[in-house]
């Protein structure tokens, strides 16, 4: 691993601070009241290149690498988690077809995505153990001339915003999940319906909803992937998820720290700034620091990512990492903050909601463990 | 540590029905708009429960500390915002309880018994951890106090008719200055500034105070002049495990909601959680166990007259972080389903029980002095 950022990393990375700063700051606080979709900022952000960082230019894609993709991702979330959830989803869409497509629909699909003319959406989640064995999970059944799904997706990000769903369904009843097959789905397929919006603890303006399908009908080329590689598919998107929503938990825990830490110099008791107090520095370097390692280990998953090496376990490690930390950060640093920190006049509130929500939605929680565990077993 | 007897039992059963009618049913709604529940107060008046911790010769149910326990557990188990509402009206009782005569207590308590409710104002903008350095003012002028100042995080503050506010008789001696007062509803002077919005405890109403030129009869003063922080003290030790009562509810809700949760995840027998989910849920209940145990205890030394004030810190501060530990737990273990659903709540509701009536860094401040006060003692002890 490289120790530092090369510049052109370093230079994307702040350029993301400065466009968060400008462009996401100043709505922050009516999206998360409204909950409305930020199309604006979303269109600023394709304009970033954002929507397409990692891919190669010809498909339209900055080619900036994943390192680029998570500086990105941490700097929007310092300002606005809600709006890099929406990269984030987006993002695993777009790993998932240039991972896996066709040349036929990388080429279709690709250059809109990373254009922001289009948006993807990554669906796997369903109401059961575990898809494709639920009573509403997303069944697929092979006709002549194509494809025919029944079920519901549940808890999909961007979902009714996106144009392109990634969804994973089931293709053979009797093997339940171990047949997971991959579909890409236009948002104008016939019998696609998105649910109620789902609504949220926080990363508000990010939409989560069901996706109901009634006999859509899908042509063969709307297979990703070959027939039952989904269960491959999904461990290693979510893997990709795992390191951008880790960048999400760190770019919240890193805001957080950094007001709290304002906030103890300027809050007065007992005759001096609580900043003075152990306790409270304390409560700010373990923040801190827990930030630090889990950037670096964002960092080290991402580069192998980049080097085309095997990452899934170290991404794993950092989802393990943050998923007994993250809380933490949070209630320490409203702590520190007291009762102010606990108004909503405040920013804690807001990233206290969002935090929860970057190492919980896109993944099951048994995916690190069972991740590593097998890795190590093995 | 005391078994519950049978008349608690049926307290606790009763107060099981009424928050199963009368608080579960609207706890989301009102933590979504984040105001106050208004029918909660009439809900809750044939019961007297707001009298709970008056006095018998005021014509209220005379709980002792242990049941008071009890019945906040299960308000806390309802909804956290709801809970602080009962529980901050019994703090400010606990001043007059503390420092008042029996005039005072006879005038205080009678809208407690009428199921009105009260509310307590230490608090300032700058004082909040250190009471010490509050600003407002109380100025003696014939047979009247004149107050002026600002108090903030005001729980109940838009609906109560008494209050007990700490205000400064002689700001040239800080701390020692500090005295306090009884001031009813509708003082010409005395309005309610900004109401405020939180993480969590929505359901319930903070409020900010305001004081310019408020004339109260110098008979509101409780105890003497300049023993306020001394009042302030023994009121918040009075009143610290009730919080620790509600973050118990929370923590148990939380549990129970994880138990139903995973019923429905899982309703194929031969499918059931993995260890790490099963060991998650027994190490809920071991420490729910342990705080709900504690709790009991230091409402028992209370009772018999013990001194419990450390005892007291403990277990706000345990109960405290065990409820912030066990919902965002929860929350996680629900994972989607957590984080878009009610359970959310419990862990937004938690996070003020490590905040409110002295962070749980101040009680650890008072424990860790404890702490060091008695081990000389007990070194020459064992030098003898």
């Amino acid at each position: 691993m490289s120790i530092y950022l090369t510049e052109e990393q370093e230079l994307i990375g702040k350029n993301a601070q400065g466009f968060a700063k400008e462009n996401l700051d100043p709505i922050v606080v009516e999206l998360d009241h409204t909950g409305n979709y930020p199309a604006d900022v979303v269109k600023k952000m394709a304009e970033q290149d954002f929507m397409g960082l990692f891919l190669p230019a010809e498909f339209g894609g900055a080619e900036a690498g994943y390192v680029s993709f998570v500086e990105v991702i941490e700097n929007l979330s310092r300002s606005c988690p809600a709006a890099a959830s929406i990269v984030v989803n987006h993002s695993l869409a777009v790993y998932a077809i240039q991972r896996w497509g066709t040349a036929a629909q990388k080429k279709e699909y690709l250059p809109s995505l990373a254009s922001g003319k289009t948006l993807g959406a990554f669906a796997i989640f369903e109401n059961g153990p575990t898809p494709g064995v639920g009573p509403d999970a997303l069944m697929a059944v092979k006709k002549a001339e194509g494809w025919v799904l029944n079920g519901t997706k549940t808890y999909v990000r961007n979902a009714g915003k996106a144009d392109v769903y990634v969804v994973l369904a089931c293709s053979d009843p009797a093997a339940g999940a171990k047949a997971l097959t991959a579909f890409i789905v236009s948002s104008k397929a016939a019998g696609l319906t998105v649910g109620e919006p789902k609504e949220t603890m926080g990363l508000k303006g990010c939409p989560v909803a069901d996706l109901n399908f009634e006999n859509v009908m899908l042509a063969e080329t709307a297979v990703l992937g070959a027939v039952t590689e989904g269960p491959e598919l999904v461990a290693e998107t979510l893997a990709v998820a795992a390191i951008a929503e880790a960048a999400q938990t760190v770019g919240i825990g890193q805001a957080a720290v950094e007001h709290a830490a304002a906030y103890s110099k300027s809050r007065v008791q007992f005759g001096r700034p609580i900043a003075t107090l152990q306790a409270i520095q304390t409560l700010l370097a373990e923040t801190a620091t827990d930030c630090h390692m889990a950037r670096l280990g964002i960092r080290y998953a991402a580069e192998l990512l980049d080097n085309g090496e095997p990452f899934q376990v170290e991404a794993a490690m950092v989802k393990q990492f943050l998923a007994r930390l993250h809380s933490k950060m949070l209630l320490d640093t409203v702590q520190v903050e007291g009762g102010f920190g606990y108004s909503e006049f405040m920013p804690l509130p807001r990233l206290f909601r969002d935090i929860a929500g970057t190492t919980l939605l896109d993944a099951p929680a048994d995916f690190p463990d069972k991740t590593i565990a097998a890795a190590l077993l093995a | 540590m005391s078994i519950l007897t049978a008349e608690q039992k049926q307290i606790q059963q009763t107060t099981r029905e009424f928050v199963a009618k009368h608080i579960i049913p609207f706890a989301a709604q009102y933590d979504k708009s984040g105001e106050f529940h208004p029918y909660l107060l009439d809900a809750a008046r044939e019961s007297k429960i707001f009298a709970m911790a008056v006095p018998k010769e005021y014509g209220g149910l005379n709980y002792s500390a242990l049941t008071q326990a009890v019945v906040l557990e299960e308000w806390g188990y309802g909804c956290g915002g709801m809970g602080t509402t009962l529980a901050a009206s019994v703090l400010s009782m606990d001043s007059v309880l503390v420092a008042g005569n029996d005039e005072q207590k006879k005038r205080y308590f009678a809208p407690m018994v009428r199921g009105e409710i009260g509310s307590f104002g230490l608090t300032e903008p700058g004082a909040g951890s250190d009471a010490g350095s509050a600003k407002t003012t109380a100025v003696k002028t014939g047979d009247e106090y004149v107050i002026n100042g600002t108090k903030c995080w005001i729980t109940n503050g838009g609906y109560s008719e008494v209050f007990v506010i700490y205000a400064l008789t002689d700001p040239t001696k800080g701390v020692k200055g500090l005295s306090a007062f009884i001031v009813e509803k509708g003082r010409p002077g005395f309005t309610i500034g900004t109401v405020d919005h939180k993480l969590g405890i929505r359901s319930s109403n903070t409020v900010e105070l305001l004081f310019k030129d408020v004339h109260i009869p110098a008979s509101n003063l409780l105890g003497k002049e300049g023993e306020g922080m001394k009042t302030a003290m023994k009121t918040l030790d009075l009143a610290r495990p009730a919080i620790a009562a509600l973050a118990l509810g929370i923590a148990q809700r939380a549990l129970d909601e994880c138990v139903k949760h995973l019923q429905k995840r899982f309703p194929d027998p031969k499918v059931q959680p993995g260890q790490t989910l099963q060991f998650k849920l027994a190490d809920m209940r071991i420490e729910i166990e342990a705080a709900r145990e504690m709790l009991h205890y230091t409402m028992s030394l209370r009772d018999a007259s013990v001194p419990f004030s450390v005892e007291s810190a403990i277990a706000k501060t345990f109960c405290g972080d065990l409820a912030m530990k066990v919902t965002s737990e929860a929350v996680q273990l629900m994972g989607s389903y957590g984080y878009t659903s009610g359970i959310s709540k419990l862990m937004r509701d938690a996070k003020i029980m490590q905040i409110y009536e002295g962070t749980n860094q101040i009680q650890r401040l008072v424990i860790s002095r404890a702490v060091l006060a008695s081990a000389p003692a007990a070194a020459q002890k064992a030098g003898k």
